[in-house]
């Protein structure tokens, strides 16, 4: 019979996650189900990180997309004119660490989003400080592309979408303000975490949007 | 294999006169332009539609063919119907660089086998679907969708627009920004809604094994269930209410759940499906169907 019980087991995570497994610990994820999974859990996502260091992913379309916004803007691109898919034609026109730097920014958001649970009991103080980090070039390449996004190249053929559209992101700006706040007052809220993470990703996929009307039908 | 009907013509004097005030009088849609066009298709045709801007309405019939009748009145948009195997592409093209907004207007009605598999884009106007089995993707921008009796896998997306299922079988998945969304005498058995600031209601059934995972950020999460339903619910709203007319037994091992959080958790009868009801802000509401 266990000594602890689910309530004490955290505490024994960390040491457990770095191979050192006190036998009541051992003696309680014998009998407990719920926290042989959560212990489980804890090394699948210890091993996906490491692998997030080795294996190269391709980062999703709308990050590409914003990404391809600020490139026209700062001159590194030109805009193309023929209605097909941006992304092979303007891919090799790309310099390198901008590349590297969107990857990054990819990553770093996979990141944010799934290294809470683990690090939060394994080490808080480095997970604070990686949480609000991470979230910064985030936000940042989100506040540059939304700028960008709606330069009036793009015509308006159709008003009620575009109105749809504004609306929509005026709502998810703000979604994000109060997601922010929450987190930051509560920096452990894995729920207000999520909820951060779908705004952003809901922001991004306005964006993209936004930046690909006016080829639309032609 | 396709056989076309095209009319298209530029109406003036005195039998645009008569035509318009017989329109006015019905009530009619007026089109300068109309396409209908058949295509002989094998079962579990793909149909693609594509439209800016416009009214996309699609029923299952009995035939092995699809038919599409267009309708739109502007010069400076066509509507292109073909077929590529057993594919069916429909889509309203723009010719002109400077067209305005009702000029990019489109209307379908498309009728296909009820096996057909759908994949819709129309940014405004409204889309709706009746009685086809195959799996669907529909996405829009303002346009609302309105899906009845329909099965398969079914995948929804919109910024602002209202989405209603009715009478929904299989796996439905519907995301959006400010739409609403009204499930009703829904049959899945797996159900995954969310949106931003938009209501949820949920009316249908909890099947055994069935999932049922509705978000939203504000707005209300209203869920009926019956005293015979058998559940597992997970009712969490960070900074909203729960409100739970559902006798629960508490789990085994409690969740520690910070005190400012309205939540309610627990089973219902032998706890065959589970229900995970999120809100950030938002009221959720878990009603005794009357």
């Amino acid at each position: 019979m266990a000594d602890i019980n689910c309530k004490d087991f955290p505490d024994y995570l960390e040491p457990w996650m770095e191979g050192d497994r006190h036998p009541d610990a051992l003696a309680h994820v014998r009998d407990c189900p719920r926290c042989r999974s959560l212990a489980e859990d804890w090394k699948i996502i210890q091993d996906s990180a490491r692998e997030w260091g080795r294996v190269e992913s391709e980062p999703p379309a709308h990050l590409w997309n914003s990404l391809r916004v600020q490139l026209l803007q700062e001159g590194l691109i030109r805009q193309q004119t023929a209605q097909r898919g941006w992304l092979p034609t303007w891919f090799p026109a790309v310099p390198r660490p901008v590349l590297a730097g969107a990857y990054l920014a990819g990553v770093i958001a996979v990141a944010f989003g799934l290294s809470g649970p683990v690090n939060q009991h394994i080490n808080r103080a480095r997970w604070l400080e990686g949480t609000q980090n991470s979230a910064t070039p985030i936000r940042a390449q989100f506040a540059s592309a939304e700028t960008h996004a709606t330069l009036p190249s793009v015509p308006d053929s159709n008003p009620t979408v575009t109105a749809s559209l504004h609306k929509n992101m005026a709502i998810v700006d703000n979604y994000i303000a109060l997601c922010e706040k929450s987190v930051n007052e509560e920096p452990e809220n894995e729920l207000a975490r999520d909820y951060l993470f779908d705004a952003y990703h809901q922001k991004a996929e306005l964006l993209a949007q936004l930046s690909e009307r006016g080829g639309y039908g032609r | 294999m396709s056989t076309t009907r095209f009319v298209s013509g530029n109406l003036n004097g005195k039998a645009f006169g008569l035509i318009t005030t017989g329109l006015l009088l019905c009530g009619a849609a007026a089109s300068a332009h109309t396409l209908e066009k058949h295509f002989k298709v094998e079962p579990r045709a793909v149909i693609t539609i594509h439209n800016p801007n416009g009214n996309v309405t699609v029923k299952a019939w009995t035939k092995h063919e699809v038919m599409v009748v267009a309708n739109h009145v502007s010069d400076k948009v066509e509507v292109d119907a073909e077929q590529t195997g057993n594919r069916v592409d429909l889509r309203t093209q723009q010719l002109s660089d400077s067209v305005a907004p009702d000029d990019l207007r489109a209307d379908y009605e498309v009728s296909v086998p009820e096996d057909a598999e759908l994949q819709i884009h129309d940014d405004s106007g409204a889309v709706s679907v009746a009685n086809v089995l195959g799996d669907m993707n529909v996405e829009t921008v303002a346009a609302g969708v309105a899906l009845e009796d329909a099965a398969g896998y079914l995948t929804v997306k919109t910024v602002g627009g209202a989405f209603q299922c009715t009478r929904c079988a299989g796996r439905l998945e519907v995301s959006s920004i400010s739409g609403s969304f009204r499930l009703l005498e829904v049959r899945s058995y797996h159900v995954r809604a969310q949106t931003s600031t938009g209501n949820i209601l949920f009316d249908g059934e909890f099947l055994p094994n069935g999932i049922y995972q509705l978000k939203n950020y504000s707005g209300v999460i209203e869920v009926r269930f019956s005293p015979g339903d058998s559940f597992d619910l997970n009712a969490k709203s960070l900074k909203g209410t729960v409100n739970n007319e559902a006798k629960l037994t508490p789990p085994a091992h409690p969740q520690h759940l910070p005190s400012k959080f309205g939540y309610a958790l627990g089973t219902f009868n032998a706890g065959r499906a589970k229900v995970e009801l999120t809100s950030f802000d938002g009221t959720i509401n878990v009603r005794k169907r009357n």
